[in-house]
């Protein structure tokens, strides 16, 4: 059965990272991070806590998830804070458990890139800029996420950390560390990667139905070490109950346009 | 320079800050202006009557300064050919897509960008607002490759208190802010309704603001307001009325952006010649409504 929109089952898989009394936080273009958290608050998450972006609403009640970060429908919240002290808090490092990420590129230790690809002074792209994403270190953890897997996003390592995440492996990682656990996983519309303890490179967690691992590695720009006979486990898909969810809570149908 | 005054008392128009947005650019906003602050961010609140004013009068900024996430308000003044250096952390159009004329600018490197995160322009606005020289940033932040690419804005000094160097970031002290707000009085006391994003601080920071809004109204009717949503009048330079004034992108509490607008915006300004044509078919209708005040 695949009656979902691969932008649902992404959803549901990041929903199901978070747990009960936790606090996320998201910044722009996060209409699949707010559709997680508001389906994990609705499921086996009460009492866990978002913040949208710089809206600065917490727990907006959604119905219909807005496109744009900082729309007016996510002020009807349970409250919001200005900015600065969403930005104040993010600085403490003990308040937000998860952070939810992008980039232009994303690579295999977990680093996120929005500012520029190519050289800084005269990049072949010139992305929008990182905002927030300095601050990954200071999550509890962070969950990345994009909506195109392909050789150009996810790289060996990207042209500029905006985002740091384990940074250039385990020896620099340890030694320059900070308070969070990093990034957890990596969501895409073909699979689920999280980090091997011992490298902290990312690999394939489970694959989306009909996804074969050699295709992921062809669609990957790093090396995904995959063991030719290891059995990767299918991404369990949305249960009738999480698709009522979410559908109700994305009644404009915004997850199902979503490419 | 005259200044229109609408209503009140006699004597009122001795002191009212109302007038046209043609005016307040004239007055207060130089040619050359070293740091203009523009306020809104993404598609919210974009102070576009100001906007579009300063590229009708032809005024060049010399760094031009942003929430932590601008859009159409930065991408119009650079595609205008007025802006030296942007100091921003996005520039953008969240789900729409990129933003051409910035994109175009800094890969043809005619557009100097200062890459700032999110916590340098918050923190330095506020460093700015309340006159110290820097801010220190949260430790952690050193970790991305930001602040090593942009030394104008960002040093690492050793903690006076502590062992590790600490990042801090330079104040933000904007010559002139514009920024939107719902309502103003015509004493120059804003209402910002909805989010506020880095408006007010802005405001706070800078030498000169000037205030676009939805509706004038009275001083009575601005005493009611919650604290910590307005910005008083004497930090407030102009007020300019202008309803609708920040289409094509939304004002909180008062209407949504118009996406089929900042559409055709992002297909016709990837070129320079389309955006010319852009830009000449919207501002003179917003400046319409501006005149006919």
């Amino acid at each position: 059965m695949s009656d979902w929109a691969v932008a649902e089952l992404m959803v549901v898989e990041m929903s199901r990272n978070l747990s009960a009394g936790e606090v996320a936080i998201m910044g722009a273009v996060s209409s699949l991070p707010m559709a997680a958290c508001r389906l994990a608050q609705e499921t086996h998450a009460p009492g866990s806590w978002y913040v949208a972006g710089g809206s600065g609403a917490v727990n907006p009640h959604l119905s219909p998830i807005p496109d744009s970060s900082c729309d007016e429908r996510l002020l009807q919240a349970d409250c919001v804070l200005p900015l600065p002290d969403v930005v104040m808090l993010e600085g403490r490092g003990d308040v937000f458990d998860v952070f939810f990420a992008g980039g232009l590129q994303i690579d295999a230790h977990g680093n996120t890139n929005l500012s520029h690809i190519g050289d800084v002074a005269h990049p072949k792209l010139k992305g929008p800029g990182g905002v927030g994403l300095p601050f990954l270190p200071l999550a509890g953890r962070v969950i990345v996420y994009t909506m195109s897997h392909d050789p150009r996003t996810l790289v060996e390592k990207v042209d500029f950390v905006s985002g740091p995440g384990f940074l250039g492996g385990p020896a620099e990682w340890s030694r320059k560390r900070r308070g969070g656990k990093g990034p957890a996983l990596i969501v895409t519309p073909l699979c689920t990667m999280d980090f091997e303890e011992s490298t902290l490179r990312a690999r394939i967690r489970s694959l989306h139905p009909g996804v074969t691992a050699a295709r992921v590695q062809e669609m990957t720009g790093f090396d995904l070490r995959l063991a030719p006979q290891a059995g990767i486990r299918e991404t369990t898909p949305p249960s009738l109950r999480e698709l009522e969810i979410l559908r109700r809570i994305d009644s404009a149908g915004l997850l199902k346009r979503a490419a | 320079m005259r200044l229109q005054a609408r209503g009140g008392s006699p004597g009122d128009e001795l002191t009212s800050k109302i007038c046209t947005a043609t005016d307040a650019v004239a007055r207060f906003v130089p040619d050359g202006c070293h740091v203009l602050a523009v306020g809104g961010m993404h598609l919210h609140n974009n102070p576009m009557t100001l906007v579009f004013e300063v590229i009708r009068q032809s005024r060049h900024i010399g760094r031009l300064v942003t929430s932590p996430s601008a859009s159409l308000n930065a991408d119009v003044l650079i595609g205008a050919g007025l802006v030296g250096e942007v100091a921003t952390s996005y520039v953008g159009f969240e789900h729409l897509g990129l933003a051409p004329r910035f994109r175009s600018a800094a890969e043809n490197g005619t557009l100097k960008v200062l890459d700032l995160c999110e916590a340098a322009i918050t923190h330095g606005l506020l460093a700015g607002a309340g006159g110290m020289p820097f801010a220190v940033l949260p430790q952690g932040l050193e970790l991305a490759d930001v602040w090593r690419a942009n030394p104008e804005c960002y040093r690492m000094i050793p903690d006076p208190f502590g062992q590790a160097p600490v990042l801090v970031v330079s104040a933000i002290r904007p010559d002139v802010t514009v920024i939107h707000a719902a309502e103003a009085d015509k004493h120059g006391t804003a209402w910002l309704a909805g989010a506020h994003f880095t408006d007010r601080i802005m405001a706070m920071a800078a030498r000169t603001v000037i205030v676009q809004v939805e509706r004038v109204v009275s001083t009575d009717s601005m005493s009611r307001r919650p604290a910590g949503s307005t910005v008083p009048g004497f930090l407030v330079s102009a007020v300019v009325e202008a309803a609708g004034g920040c289409l094509p992108t939304s004002s909180h509490g008062n209407y949504s952006y118009d996406e089929p607008t900042i559409k055709e915006y992002l297909s016709m300004a990837r070129t320079a010649g389309g955006f010319e044509e852009w830009i000449s078919r919207q501002a003179p209708e917003r400046l319409a409504g501006v005149r006919a005040q």
